[in-house]
């Protein structure tokens, strides 16, 4: 949509006062600024934002130092079993149906189990399209759907990185005492 | 043979050879580090820690930089001149290396009387410890450096790319106004010393003072100068990325890159030494008796070279400070302060210095109070000078919407045009009130 005429403000900068106008001494008040960082951040030091990636992560640091949360992160996804082992979800469709970025396909199939009338004969999320919004996790009716922490995925080819039902309940068994139901 | 050697194998130019080849691999990995050393504090003034992946603290970051550049493909863009394409590189670098040949580097060294097997005796005295000892040495500096712009214009010229050209034709502006003050600094420093030569320069600094003390606003001024010919922020337009993709170099790939970045830092090295030359005393620091140019030894020559080299080193880390500090400047704005600000001021300089000399107050006491007169009557009168009462004039053209033709209506949008009575699009008129 256009901007429409009205809504454009013009903004005119104010007017410099006599020692501004030198230039010099906001100049050498930028320096300053420049300088303290320089002195409190090399070598690591207390103003240094960065974080070493591979070898410093962020769950291994305090949650109030900015750590990560882990009941609360949206990483990649996992499919969760019940305690007899079996896959929980009972392939309703309400996740991709919500999931804005229509990265989840599931074929349902009649259910092997008297307690439910369908499980997923397929479920595959495409990991590329995903967005990480969490909203599959919120629809789920059952909770078999769930982030976890884990967030460093990677794969060789956009073919390896949809994940189909057994590499989402893999991701649960590696995940369960991370991030227990 | 041992006759035809001795004839014109001078202890001179045993020293000369021997400090060129130093000072050209010396400054030459340097330039390499100096790149690392940018990375690093423009890390450290961002709170980012820098590039540490390769060796201990990143140490060997320049050598894979190095090893990248020379396997990168060689590309030439399609409808580029070849000839200048490839001349470019080597115009570029060429003069930014040929200026430390002047550089007094260690002062004078006395020589001892040394006997070589198949030359003979070759007899001692007082030697000059840089490349050459040239009596013209200011001016050669000022002619070699300003030959630099020749690489970028025809870089920027040579690519087929409206990006370079643009670069190129920022940077030939640029150098002819930026020349102006830069030589009218020089000019004012000259006129106190009246010697051209390196050496004299040093000594007369020793002497009186160091000329940064007598000439303040000029070492100002040589300072804004030199960032300018350099190319460096804030008045690196000539490359400037967020406007000019990558300005003169922007078809440029592999070694050919590589020389162009090598130049830059080189470039730095020439400026810095030749301001330290010029406004701080070259090899001298006060107090320590080996770095006056009586002490003729050769550990006074070694310490001098380290103390030049460390001074050096301090006025680019300065630099490159400035360059992280402040943003670059408009285009206009840099012609700006070049003909309404430092023209001007140095043209001053040059007047009041020669009046200065001719009635012969040159002690720096005396100088500095002349630069303070000069301060303070360029801030009494600076108000009084006439201004546009828009600093950000707008052009008008057709069809725009915020600058339209006089009495040109733009409607724009489903909405059609919001206009007031005098038929002019109400976004047009410069200052619109929130009310």
């Amino acid at each position: 949509m256009a901007i429409r005429d009205e809504d454009i403000v013009s903004i005119e900068a104010p007017p410099l006062n006599a020692m501004e106008n030198l230039y010099i001494p906001e100049i050498v008040k930028g320096f300053g600024i420049t300088l303290r960082h320089l002195a409190t951040s090399w070598n690591k030091g207390k103003t240094t934002r960065a974080l070493e990636y591979p070898e410093e992560r962020r769950e291994n640091i305090p949650v109030e130092k900015g750590g990560q949360y882990a009941p609360n992160f949206r990483g990649v996804h996992r499919l969760n079993r019940d305690a007899a082992g079996r896959v929980k979800c009972v392939a309703c469709m309400m996740c991709p149906t919500i999931c804005p970025a229509n990265c989840i396909h599931i074929t349902a199939a009649d259910s092997p189990w008297d307690d439910r009338e369908k499980y997923p004969k397929k479920f595959e999320i495409d990991e590329l399209r995903c967005i990480f919004c969490g909203m599959c996790e919120e629809a789920c009716p059952v909770d078999a759907i769930e982030l976890t922490p884990e967030y460093d995925i990677t794969g060789l080819s956009r073919q390896e990185m949809i994940f189909d039902k057994e590499k989402l309940l893999s991701i649960y068994d590696a995940t369960i005492e991370k991030k227990p139901m | 043979m041992s006759e035809f050697l001795s004839s014109f194998l001078t202890g001179q130019l045993i020293v000369s050879v021997t400090v060129i080849l130093v000072i050209l691999h010396v400054n030459l990995i340097g330039v390499a580090y100096l790149i690392l050393l940018e990375r690093k504090l423009s890390a450290w003034i961002q709170d980012r820690v820098g590039p540490n992946r390769c060796g201990k603290w990143g140490l060997l970051q320049p050598l894979a930089d190095g090893l990248k550049l020379l396997l990168k493909e060689d590309y030439k863009p399609k409808g580029a001149d070849f000839f200048l394409f490839t001349l470019a590189p080597m115009l570029i670098i060429i003069p930014a290396l040929i200026g430390w040949v002047v550089i007094p580097w260690g002062g004078v060294w006395d020589m001892p009387e040394i006997t070589l097997p198949l030359v003979g005796t070759i007899a001692g005295g007082p030697v000059t410890v840089a490349g050459a000892d040239v009596n013209v040495g200011v001016i050669f500096l000022i002619a070699v450096a300003s030959l630099g712009v020749y690489g970028v214009t025809l870089g920027g010229w040579a690519s087929n790319n409206k990006y370079s050209f643009f670069g190129g034709l920022r940077a030939t502006a640029g150098m002819i106004s930026y020349e102006i003050p830069l030589s009218a600094s020089i000019l004012a420093v000259l006129l106190l010393s009246g010697a051209v030569q390196p050496q004299r320069l040093i000594e007369q600094q020793v002497a009186g003072g160091w000329y940064v003390l007598s000439q303040p606003l000029a070492a100002i001024l040589f300072f804004v100068c030199i960032l300018a010919e350099a190319n460096r922020a804030p008045f690196d337009n000539a490359e400037a990325e967020q406007e000019l993709v990558g300005g003169y170099h922007t078809e440029y790939s592999s070694m050919r890159f590589g020389m162009f970045l090598l130049a830059e830092y080189a470039h730095l090295i020439t400026s810095s030494a030749f301001l330290m030359l010029l406004f701080f005393g070259g090899y001298h620091l006060p107090l320590i008796p080996w770095l006056s140019p009586e002490a003729t030894g050769i550990g006074a020559a070694l310490l001098k070279v380290t103390v030049f080299f460390g001074k050096v080193l301090l006025t680019i880390a300065f630099m490159m400070l400035v360059r992280w500090t402040i943003p670059r400047v408009r285009w206009d704005q840099v012609m700006k302060l070049a003909w309404n600000a430092l023209i001007p001021l140095s043209i001053a300089l040059i007047v009041l210095t020669a009046v200065m000399v001719f009635m012969e107050w040159t002690a720096w006491w005396q100088m500095l109070a002349m630069n303070a007169v000069v301060l303070g009557v360029v801030f009494a009168i600076q108000p009084l000078l006439p201004k546009s009462d828009l600093q950000n004039r707008r052009v008008p053209m057709a069809g725009s919407r915020f600058s339209p033709l006089p009495g040109e209506v733009v409607r724009t949008g489903a909405m059609g045009a919001a206009k007031d009575e005098s038929g002019v699009a109400r976004g047009s008129r410069g200052v619109v009130s929130m009310s």
